[in-house]
């Protein structure tokens, strides 16, 4: 399952190698990000801010409020990681993206307790990540409108497939209902990007809210 | 405070990776001060899931009709097959045949 996810993070960093040279910023800097940051939604957000002189201030708010669901994500996976030694948990979590995070979790919820799937994913992810950078920054003159291949909606399908792919329980029906339309509202009238950390909140509040015997019927 | 462009560009990309670095982190931390009740449990575990859906329901919403068409199908597929693969192959494919049809 990891290949897979791989070969597509090949091409979702050729995606970023590609925007990158049509947002004008040089090559070593977006190498430099994707080796480093290691962030897809982060460095494409910076490539729209990405001018002279920087707008460092701007910058550093956009990246924490597109990293404030990694801070909930890190969060998630802490019972499972609590009981590894420190420096373990601090290699795992270097590790942590979006996509090995989704799979870690599914993981955890069929109750598996396998960290490898954490870290050998991130590393993975990793690997692909930057080659993909490296070829699209290569050839990305030839390629104009990525999205005419599909290749904008990988993650949302990916994402997608997450949710639903693991043997949603009827009573999350509420929860995510009010996910949905709070970041919605959220995404339509705050600041950019606050919408997913208001969204996050909503689901986890309105879990806590219902009744506790809906969860022992197992139906809503 | 005027760097040259080298330096800004370096010191931003410092930037942000402390800031991506420190937060994956923080949630540790918060975390382990945080005792572990069935709620806080709870919280943690519909918390995790409404992450993923509070990313992707503005997408489907603003989206494009090949963006939806392509969640749609895509989870249409996640449904039926159980594949992610399967799955994120049929949404690319939905997105470009969309646009190739619809988009001059």
């Amino acid at each position: 399952m990891m290949l897979p996810l791989a070969a597509f993070t090949v091409a979702f960093g050729l995606a970023f190698g590609v925007a990158a040279i049509h947002a004008g910023i040089a090559r070593w800097e977006a190498m430099l990000m994707s080796v480093f940051v290691f962030a897809a939604p982060s460095q494409f957000a910076a490539l729209e801010l990405w001018t002279t002189p920087l707008p460092l201030l701007a910058l550093a708010m956009t990246t924490m409020a597109i990293h404030t669901r990694h801070l909930l994500m890190s969060a998630s996976l802490y019972p499972w990681l609590k009981p590894l030694p420190l420096p373990q948990r601090f290699a795992v979590i270097f590790m942590l993206t979006d996509s090995n995070w989704a799979m870690a979790l599914g993981e955890y919820q069929r109750g598996e307790r396998n960290i490898g799937i954490l870290l050998g994913g991130g590393i993975a992810l990793w690997a692909a990540w930057v080659i993909g950078t490296g070829i699209g920054l290569a050839f990305g003159g030839g390629i104009h409108q990525p999205e005419r291949f599909g290749l904008d909606v990988i993650m949302l399908c990916f994402l997608l497939v997450i949710v639903i792919g693991g043997n949603p329980k009827v009573v999350m029906i509420l929860p995510w209902l009010a996910a949905a339309l709070s970041a919605l509202l959220a995404y339509w009238w705050l600041p950019p990007y606050l919408h997913v950390m208001v969204g996050a909140l909503t689901g986890g509040m309105v879990a806590i809210l219902l009744p506790k015997r809906w969860y022992k019927a197992g139906v809503l | 405070m005027s760097l040259s462009p080298v330096w800004q560009s370096l010191f931003a990309i410092v930037l942000m990776v402390v800031i991506g670095y420190g937060s994956r982190i923080l949630g540790l931390l918060i975390m382990a001060r945080i005792p572990l009740s069935p709620n806080t449990r709870l919280f943690i575990d519909a918390m995790s899931s409404s992450v993923l859906i509070a990313i992707i329901t503005p997408i489907i919403v603003h989206g494009d009709g090949g963006t939806r068409f392509a969640a749609l199908m895509a989870g249409a597929v996640a449904i039926i097959l159980k594949s992610p693969l399967a799955s994120i192959a049929v949404g690319i494919i939905c997105a470009a045949s969309w646009r190739w049809w619809f988009v001059t």
